[in-house]
């Protein structure tokens, strides 16, 4: 049950979600991985395809134009 | 994980344009508010491409940049947004709870502008080419992407027609699959005449679906006709579904008055069964479901929510007067007579300093009078321990008044 961060700062799509991907991939169920976007595609297909997988999905506005996604893998 | 609990005055449930609504009423009453949106702020109608019926934009909007407007204006009233699905409900009780998979949110009124989601035909395989397999909910997403292919439309409802009319400036052809007899169509007469002279839409009467089929990727709708029971398949490169939306109300069941369909019941302030949880939008079982509609009874539920939080200070502290004795008068104000025994509280108030009175004027708000369970004025009532002990209708005297003040 760790928490795990994945800075995709300034990478625009498909990236973050290729990284997600691959990271999610390497976790044990119940971790939470936080991945932080600042391009508003990610915004989307990343919540989006994590939603899909099962995960549970919460998406925070730390700042203008900046976002946490929060996943917590369940499967 | 622990889960990390915060408290609000109102915790709003969906993030459509009722949600925002309310948030901005709630936020403009500085009340500590907070909307929980699954998906994308600006709910169902950011999937519409035009809103033309929405009052103050002659040129008309898009769904999204309305949405967007709701949602600018919710923020500047300081309102908080999560972007997260709510997993569990109580909502009984003064202090009701909104959990979602990392946080406990405690609040004082929950506002519920949950929607709805599509309904499926629950025809055999729908579930394999779901969303992006094939089956889809939004012209506006996905047309672009059908760009010269060929497209099935089932349903022929507002949104059946005027999304598959959409559907044609990208793809040759938008097959519409309609239940109903030729020429029989649930839309408006507007959409229905522009849709029957449209070159590219073909319709096929009479017909559900029975089955879809494909690989990977849906490839053939499989048809059936409703007189003659004859199979129809059909290639086709997508299949849109508009045939109406169920209520997100799973969390509500066993707690929340619904309707068959399980719409959510309320009153015309919005209110449900129980106190300080209100219903708005499309989740309320209602006659029209629009964003000038959803706006009504935000605004509703918003106010209601102010004021029933605002009531419940005063009725813990002053009416019920923190268990200690309390003399309560419900009168009408705009009723001589009742107005006319208000000096007899007030000669009982300075012979009682150890009684606290209230007179409670139920033509301004009957908020107060309806948690006493009473429905008109005038009326008395002796309160201690945080109960009614004693209640007087009708003939209120001095006498009457200092035998139920015991």
């Amino acid at each position: 049950m760790a928490e795990f961060t994945l800075d995709c700062l300034g990478e625009a799509c498909p990236v973050p979600l290729m990284k997600t991907e691959k990271k999610i991939g390497e976790l044990s169920v119940g971790d939470v991985l936080v991945v932080s976007i600042d391009h508003s595609c990610a915004m989307k297909n990343v919540p989006e395809w994590a939603r899909k997988q099962g995960h549970n999905v919460e998406i925070e506005e730390v700042d203008d134009g900046e976002w946490e996604i929060i996943i917590e893998k369940t499967k | 994980m622990e889960k990390k609990t915060e408290q609000y005055d109102v915790v709003i449930i969906g993030g459509g344009a009722a949600s925002l609504t309310a948030g901005i009423y709630c936020g403009r009453a500085k009340l500590k508010t907070l909307i929980i949106e699954k998906t994308l702020v600006g709910g169902l109608a950011t999937y519409t491409n035009e809103i033309e019926n929405y009052p103050g934009f002659p040129d008309g909007a898009t769904g999204l940049g309305l949405m967007d407007l709701f949602h600018k204006q919710a923020k500047k009233f300081g309102v908080d947004f999560k972007l997260t699905d709510v997993k569990a409900v109580s909502l009984e009780g003064d202090i009701k709870k909104v959990e979602t998979f990392r946080n406990v949110y405690e609040a004082k009124a929950v506002i519920i502008g949950s929607g709805g989601k599509p309904r499926l035909t629950g025809a055999r395989n729908e579930e394999r080419y779901l969303y992006d397999k094939g089956i889809s909910f939004c012209a506006t997403c996905d047309a672009a992407a059908n760009s010269g292919k060929t497209v099935m439309v089932i349903g022929s409802g507002d949104a059946a027609i005027e999304e598959g009319m959409f559907l044609t400036k990208f793809a040759d052809k938008v097959i519409v699959s309609v239940m109903h007899d030729n020429g029989k169509m649930d839309c408006n007469e507007i959409a229905k005449a522009q849709a029957l002279s449209n070159p590219k839409m073909e319709f096929l009467w009479n017909t559900v679906v029975d089955s879809f089929e494909g690989d990977e990727r849906l490839n053939t709708v499989i048809l059936k006709n409703v007189k003659t029971g004859e199979a129809l398949p059909v290639q086709v490169d997508s299949c849109f579904l508009f045939i109406g939306y169920l209520p997100n109300t799973e969390l509500f069941q066993g707690v929340l008055t619904m309707n068959r369909g399980g719409y959510l019941i309320t009153n015309e302030r919005m209110e449900t069964n129980l106190p300080g949880v209100y219903a708005i939008g499309d989740v309320r079982d209602k006659f029209l479901k629009q964003v000038a509609t959803a706006v009504g009874d935000g605004a509703v539920a918003g106010y209601g929510a102010e004021r029933y939080l605002s009531e419940s200070e005063v009725f813990k502290k002053q009416v019920m007067n923190e268990g200690n004795p309390s003399l309560v008068y419900i009168y009408n104000g705009v009723d001589t007579y009742s107005r006319e025994l208000l000096p007899l509280f007030k000669d009982f108030e300075q012979s009682h300093s150890e009684v606290r009175v209230s007179c409670i004027d139920i033509y301004k708000s009957d908020g107060i009078a309806k948690r006493l369970g009473v429905d008109e004025g005038p009326c008395a009532l002796w309160i201690k321990d945080n109960q009614i002990q004693e209640k007087l209708e009708g003939e209120i005297t001095p006498v009457e008044i200092n035998r139920i003040c015991r």
